[in-house]
Order: C-alpha cells, then structure tokens, then sequence
C-alpha cells in the first residue's frame, strides 16, 4: 500500500470516528553528523527515521497522534488515538478555539541544492575536517580542538481531508569549529563561523562557504590570546556587536516574544510569556526608526525556508517590527484569528514524532546603509564584540544578559587591545531603541540556529536571523565578572 | 515492544554484522501529554517509536548508524552502513574495546504498569482539577500532565546484555494572578500517586502570597532556594564530574580531587537506584553503575567514566556512558545531594533578612571553569524579614558562582525530585549566604 493511500486510510478513519477536521505529515528524515576531536573522528553517523503526525479536530479541541507503525493496523490505531485525546480534550474544554485552515493545496517544493553533499565522498568529508581541526592547535594551549559538519534531508507529505497534498523536500547543512584554550585557572574558546557553525538550508555548497580550513589557523590563535587578554570592563559604553551576535539578540529578544501563542499565555508555564502584548500591537516603539525585522520563510539559503509550513500554509513575508514600530506576530492558524488576522506559515514540527507549533523560522534585521568599518566611526570609548558564549533572559524576554568569545576596545574610532570575557546586559526596548547604525548587506549574513528549543514536550526548531553587525549606544558591559 | 521482544530484535541485528565488534541498542518510547492555558487544552499529543542503533568497531574505527524501520531489509542495511562508516573513518589509537556488561538489576519502583497504561482521560481529569483551583481564585493556569513508559535494550559482541524499562509522571503548574504568579510541580514514575489539586494550590498559595510584589536592592543576600530552584544548579554543575571536562581543562575538578572546594554540609552522589528518582542500573554500553558519592562533606572524591575515558585515563569504568556517538563524554545523570536536618520553616525562622526563592529561569553559563552562571527568578519570589515570609518581590537576575555558592549553605531535611525531561536531581532545599543578584525587573 503506497503512503497516499495509508494518508486517506488514515484522514477516512479520523473522519469516522468523529473528526471535523484532520491532517498527517508523513516523513523521513535523514541525519548525518561527523565530528572530528583532538585528531580522531568521535563522531561519525548517519540516522534514519521514517514515520508520521496526526492531527484531529473534535469540538474545538485538537488531538495530536504520532507513530512510526506502517501497517493498516497501525494506521489505524494512531487516527483513533488522536480522535480519543481530542475528544478527552473536548470533554472538558471552557472555549472552542481551534479549526480548519482556511485553503487547501496540492504543490511540491524542494530546497535548491548547488551541490549535492552525496557526491562528496565520506573520506574526504573527514579530511576535510581533520584538516582544520589540525590548524586550531597552534599551542599546547589549546586543550580541544573540534570541527563538525551536519548533512540534514527531510522528506515530508502533508495530507489534510481538505484536499491538501503538498509534498516537501527540504536539504539543510552546516558546519564549524571549535577551540578550547587552558592556560593557568582560565579556560577560553573560539568557535567558528559565529557560535555555532554556519547553517543554511542547501548542499554541500554551504559547507564550502564556511571556509573552515581558510580560519582555523586565526581562531585557535585568539584562543590562546584570550587566556592573557585583559578583562573586558565594567560600566556602560557604545558597542559595536558582530553579525552572529546580532542574529542571537534578534532570536532572544524580538523572535521568541513576536510568538503568538507565547503572548497568548502557551507557553507560559515553561518558557514563558511575552512583553509585545497584543494590546501593544501598532503602538509599541520597540526599537530605533532604522529597526526592521522581517519575516521571510522564502528566503533562499534561510535556515527555515521550506515551500509550505507544518499546518500547510503557504511561506511567505511579513514584517514584526517596522521602522522600530510592533507591527506583526509569528502565527499559527488558531492564534491568527483571535487577532482578526491569517496565518504567516511559522508552524514546524522538529519531526513526524511532534505536534506543529509556532517556531520562530527566518527572522531578519534588514541591513543599514553603514559599512561594516563605518560602524566605528563616532566611537569615543567602545567595545566590539563577537561570537555568543553565553545567553539568558527573563520570562517577559526583557532583562537580558548576553555574554561573547571575544571582544576588542574601541577607541576613538579604532579598533584596539583584545578583551576577555565580554558581557552586556539591558532591557530589550531600551536596548533596539539605542540601535543607531546597522551595516550594510555586504555583511549580512544569513545566520542559522539549529538548535532552537521550545515547547512541552521539548522540541528543538531550526530558525535563522539573518543580521550584520550593529551598533548600540551606552550599554551596560562587564557584567557577571564585577570589573 | 516489551523487553523480551526487543531482546530478540537486538539479537536478531546483532547476528547480522560481521565486525570485529558490534553493538546493538534498542529503544522504545511512549510518551503522552496535556499542555494547558487559560483553562484549555491546547495541546495533546502521543508519540510513540521504536529505534535501532548500530555501533560497529573495525580494529580501531568506529562507524553508527540509526533507523527505526524494523523490516529486514532496513535492518540488514543499516549494519551495513555501520560497517561502511567503520572502513573510511580514521583510527582511534585509544578506542577502548566494548565492555563486556556484568548482571544488573533495576531499582524498585521504577516502572509501574499504570502509568504505562495512563488514559488521555487521566490527564484531561488532572487538568480539569487544575483548572477548578484557578478558577475558584479568578486565577489562570499554565501546565502539562505528562505520563510516558520507555524501554532500553543493549546487546554487543563481547557478551553485554541488559535490558530497562521505566516509566515517568509529571505535573507542572504555573499560576498567574494579575500582578503575581506561582509555580507548582511533581514527578513520579507512578501517575497515580500525583495529585493535580495539590500542586495547583501549592501554585496558587504562591501566586496569591507574592501579590503586589516590591523592588528590592540588588546585591548579595541570604537566600532560602526551594528544590525547584536549586535543583537547576546542578544541571550546571553535573558536566564538571565528566572524565572528558577534566581531562580538558574545562571542570573545576581539572584542578585536582581530594580538595575541599564546597562546605562541609555538601555531599553529592550519583545514585541511579534513590527511591524518589529511581532509573536505569546501566549505562548506554551496558557497563553497570557505579554508586559514587562525587562530593563528600564539601571534599571532591571522584568523577564519572565510560569505557572509552576510563582506557585512556587509566581508571576504572564508572558505568556513565551516554549513547555513543556523542560529543560529551560520560555525564552523571542521577545526581543527589544529602539533606541537612532542619525545615524549611526552621531555616525560613533563622534568617533575620533574605529571600525565598521558588522558581529560576534560563539560567547559562558566564565562566565554564569557575561555575558562574545567570539566571532569573520567576513564580513566587518572597522577601524574608525576621525569620518570616514578609511577602513578594519583584523578580531579579543573578550572577554567581555555583561553587562559591555552595561553600556557604545549608539544607533542609526534606529532598525532593526536581528537574525534568532527560535531566532529574534528587535536592533538598538550599539556604545559601552571600548570592549576587545584578539587577532587577517591573514584574
């Protein structure tokens, strides 16, 4: 029996046994990771999981169902399953707030793929990264040397008894490095490209934009400078942050609280709720006149780029912020229409195995028109900083403190001597509000984030904030270290 | 798939490879849950799955490979592809061989057949408990039930076989109030012994008792943590116990054992079989668990190994290896820390001015090797005067050092099981001096 005709097995028995609506992702998912450590590969595998998601709609109240079991039987066991947790759901519900989508679908999309990581041969994807790996250890400094690359391919068919059938091949890539410097009570790190690596939906292609090999050498050489680098200040100051940092400011502070089911109160036993209220909806100043954040679920190379989301609807582009104003959410069907509004397509599920939820996907800090060394220019007494090392912010995503691998003193309009530990705190509208120059697109970058959690049970999103390096004035820095 | 069925599966795929060595695990899992909001449902999922790895050991090269299609073609390839993977990696010159397992038996209480049969109608009735309490206060509530049973099977050439199945339970309550909330939770491998109700009003005395809440001065104070908030810590603190984070420089510990580097009231051990949080008696390789105290009296004793760090380190094999392939080395994931001998009322009684503290939220690392950590606090943060709770304040984010922290604490008698999701910790409630907060917030 072919997977379409297990789908409407499957959306017929929902239907019987009382749905008003229902829907099925089927998926294979494939990963592949290979990590090099210190000279020997401590990773090298290649996972496969194949199975499917059902939601069902009774009386308002959804029921969600995942199984990888293939048979008839099983298929039908898992659409009653998802009609029975509806129907528990429903039993004891005060409001009636879910409902079918508006439209239906019947479209294909696949991720465009320069290259593809298949005809790259396994031996020389590990060469490639003992290669590099080999390059950070300048010194006997540095204790860890890891390099990484992660191959992800998702296939997936969304069914609904509306008629939508909307099959999705979806390639994303990355990779990156890592150097762990040890000197004498102090241990500092270096990672490459960004915090994280470099990940993007496409092929092999992405790999080679990284240029791991071409930084090596440079990354575990300011590891190991780190370990006698002066102690970055306290007190406040201008500072200049680096494109990847700014891609984790826009994920922390407007990403997470532009989640209309986090504003809605959702998530609010765990990762919490929002300040962007809906009564603040086009009337907030959340930022400066040159902050616009954009949603672009069609972006090529975007981390979350795919054709359709999770529910089926259709990606597109819309802002959140415009011209430092609130003007937008990431919305699912249910929580668009309590705002008179339409889905954006910002539903995903990590896997077959998840129920859809609203998932930051690209999220992006249109560039300024500065270039990149005009962002120093008009600095008295600042600090630049690069590459996340440490993040927190509190459940309202207000109060924030964000720590960087590494930072350098600005002086009078030039970059000068290296610094440790660098930290800065704020209050996020105080902090996008002081955002006075944002450089220009030759230096954005479509920066991804594999490893976005959210959600009971957890699920783990793969977002992108593409951003270049920005400026913001008279920020809070030294934080945690007390000067 | 119960244990007998995924003994011979793993049997089965085993006798399919012809590596030098091999290593097969089975994992199933059923998990359910009912996630909540203003009163609904809005979320209520199942999931269930059965997953096969394959690890193969050719001389000194390692390949894995994962499925979860059970047919025979799926399983006879993905052996295949562990082999394939094993031919083009590199040698490992300190690859260790695969341990040879010894008999092991699962600690009371860790499975119970209720909770692996729990109803969505078990969880819509908890919620629906939850729901009466918000709504007899003209509150609204945020939470899950979640109930879930798993089973673990490994099997490997050089003779391991061990096989665990457990099951899990929790509650999660937040309650919110118009200017204050509460938080409320409990964990139990037996879903039958939670009571909705209980954790809802627990949740709702918070809310209710930190209403109109007041700025404080950040600044070091004297804090009472419930085990909520000090069990999170220790997610922190357990990867410094990794033979891996000690060979590399990055744990405290890299500084050397036998020293004092917490108070005398502080003992930590690793204890798969405590009753209140009782898990698997083997690691990820079929090796055994040790029973480790890791910390005694303040005095670091001993960290946790696998087989490969237990070769390459010389030291014995502790039994604490995370599925392989992976990138963190062996963890201690069953962490416990002694209780003292006085109350939470008694240490709340003893505190002239301080804070009572319910709940921490995100809480990262600032500085790996020296244990600073930030974070705020959320759902019930209490101001202590005089040896009694004098009301709520506004939340606050820290910065501190959890090893200075615990070089001045004591701790109630009372532990509790905290944590959730892969990370459980067995605490009590922690009175600590001297903890840095660095500012504040309006709410």
């Amino acid at each position: 029996m072919s997977f379409d005709d297990l789908a409407a097995r499957a959306l017929d028995t929902a239907s019987k046994r009382g749905a008003e609506y229902a829907d099925l992702r089927f998926e294979v998912v494939r990963a592949e990771r290979i990590e090099t450590r210190n000279g020997i590969v401590a990773t090298l595998s290649d996972a496969t999981s194949r199975g499917y998601g059902m939601r069902a709609l009774v009386g308002g109240a959804w029921g969600f169902a995942a199984s990888s079991d293939l048979t008839p039987a099983g298929i039908d066991a898992t659409a009653a399953r998802a009609v029975e947790i509806a129907k528990a759901g429903a039993a004891i519900a005060r409001h009636r707030f879910g409902a079918a989508p508006p439209r239906a679908y019947v479209d294909t999309f696949a991720t465009p793929i320069v290259r593809d990581p298949a005809e790259i041969p396994l031996g020389d994807r590990v060469a490639l990264l003992l290669s590099a790996e080999k390059a950070l250890h300048v010194s006997p400094k540095i204790s860890v040397g890891r390099a990484w690359i992660d191959l992800w391919r998702t296939d997936k068919t969304f069914y609904s008894t509306l008629g939508s059938r909307i099959e999705q091949s979806i390639a994303q890539t990355g990779s990156g490095l890592e150097a762990l410097a040890v000197g004498e009570g102090e241990v500092q790190s270096r990672t490459f490209p960004g915090d994280i690596g470099l990940y993007k939906s496409g092929g092999w292609e992405i790999i080679e934009e990284a240029q791991l090999a071409q930084n090596a050498q440079r990354i575990g050489e300011e590891a190991q400078s780190l370990l006698t680098a002066e102690q970055c200040p306290s007190g406040t100051r201008d500072i200049i942050l680096g494109g990847s940092q700014v891609s984790l400011q826009i994920h922390e502070s407007c990403g997470h609280p532009a989640e209309l089911d986090r504003v809605m109160g959702w998530e609010a036993n765990f990762s919490g709720v929002s300040f962007l209220e809906i009564a603040q909806l086009d009337k907030l100043r959340y930022g400066s006149d040159i902050v616009t954040i954009r949603i672009d679920n069609t972006l090529p190379q975007g981390m979350a780029t795919v054709g359709y989301d999770d529910e089926g609807t259709k990606s597109g582009t819309s802002d959140i912020i415009r011209n430092g104003m609130l003007v937008g959410y990431e919305m699912s069907n249910d929580t668009a229409r309590t705002i008179g509004r339409e889905s954006n397509a910002c539903v995903r599920a990590q896997s077959w195995e998840f129920v859809p939820m609203i998932r930051m996907c690209n999220l992006n800090l249109l560039p300024g028109n500065v270039p990149f060394d005009g962002l120093f220019e008009d600095v008295k007494d600042g600090i630049y900083m690069e590459s996340n090392r440490s993040w927190s912010i509190d459940d309202h995503r207000l109060n924030f403190q964000f720590g960087c691998e590494i930072a350098w003193e600005v002086k009078n309009g030039k970059r000068g001597k290296l610094l440790k530990n660098p930290t800065y705190a704020g209050m996020t509208p105080k902090f996008w509000n002081s955002c006075d120059a944002i450089a220009d697109e030759k230096s954005w970058v479509a920066w991804g984030t594999p490893n976005c959690g959210k959600g009971e049970p957890m699920q783990t999103g793969r977002t992108a904030q593409c951003a270049s390096p920005a400026r913001f004035r008279n920020v809070e820095v030294g934080v945690g270290y007390g000067g | 798939m119960d244990s007998k069925q995924r003994e011979a599966l793993a049997e089965r795929v085993l006798a399919l490879s012809t590596a030098d060595q091999t290593e097969v695990t089975i994992g199933t899992e059923s998990a359910d849950l009912t996630r909540f909001t203003h009163e609904e449902i809005h979320q209520n999922v199942a999931r269930a799955d059965t997953g096969v790895s394959v690890r193969a050991i050719l001389g000194l090269r390692t390949g894995t490979a994962a499925t979860n299609m059970l047919d025979d073609e799926s399983l006879q390839a993905t052996v295949e592809r562990a082999i394939a993977i094993a031919q083009l990696a590199p040698e490992d010159p300190e690859l260790a061989p695969l341990p040879s397992g010894g008999p092991t038996k699962a600690p009371a209480g860790a499975y119970v057949k209720a909770t692996a049969d729990a109803s969505p109608q078990l969880r819509a009735d908890m919620a629906d408990a939850i729901f009466k309490v918000a709504e007899a206060d003209k509150f609204w509530c945020a939470g899950y039930a979640r109930t879930q049973s798993a089973g673990f099977t490994i099997a490997n050439s050089n003779g391991a076989r061990a096989s665990f199945d457990g099951t899990d339970s929790g509650i999660n309550v937040k309650m919110n109030a118009p200017d204050s909330t509460g938080y409320g939770q409990a964990y139990s491998p037996d879903a039958t012994t939670l009571n909705a109700r209980s954790v809802a009003e627990t949740a709702a005395g918070k809310a209710k008792n930190s209403a109109k809440p007041q700025g404080v001065e950040p600044g070091e104070w004297t804090v009472i943590m419930e085990p909520a908030a000090f069990g999170e810590f220790f997610t922190y603190l357990a990867q410094h116990f990794s033979a891996q984070a000690v060979d590399e420089g990055s744990s405290f510990l890299s500084d050397g054992l036998d020293k004092q580097y917490f108070g005398e009231h502080l003992t930590v051990r690793d204890d798969y079989a405590d009753p209140l949080a009782p898990s698997m008696p083997f690691d990820f390789e079929g090796q055994p668990k040790k029973r480790l105290t890791l910390i005694e009296a303040g005095v670091a004793k001993t960290f946790v190994t696998d087989s490969y760090w237990a070769k390459k380190l010389n030291r014995e094999n502790t039994g604490h290896a995370l599925p392989a392939p992976n990138a963190y080395g062996p963890q201690a994931i069953d962490l416990v820390v002694a209780p003292g001998t006085k109350s939470v009322e008694q240490l709340i009684s003893e505190t002239k001015r301080g804070l009572l503290i319910s709940r921490f939220w995100y809480i990262r690392t600032v500085d790996q090797k020296k244990a600073i950590v930030t974070g705020m606090t959320r759902d019930g943060t209490f101001l202590i005067e005089n040896g009694k709770v004098a009301g709520g304040v506004r939340n606050m984010r820290f910065n501190q050092s959890i090893i200075a922290a615990l070089g001045k604490c004591e701790f109630s008698n009372a532990p509790q099981r905290t944590g959730d999701y892969w990370f459980s910790v067995v605490v009590p409630a922690a009175k600590i001096e001297g903890f840095t907060f660095s500012s504040g917030t309006q709410f």
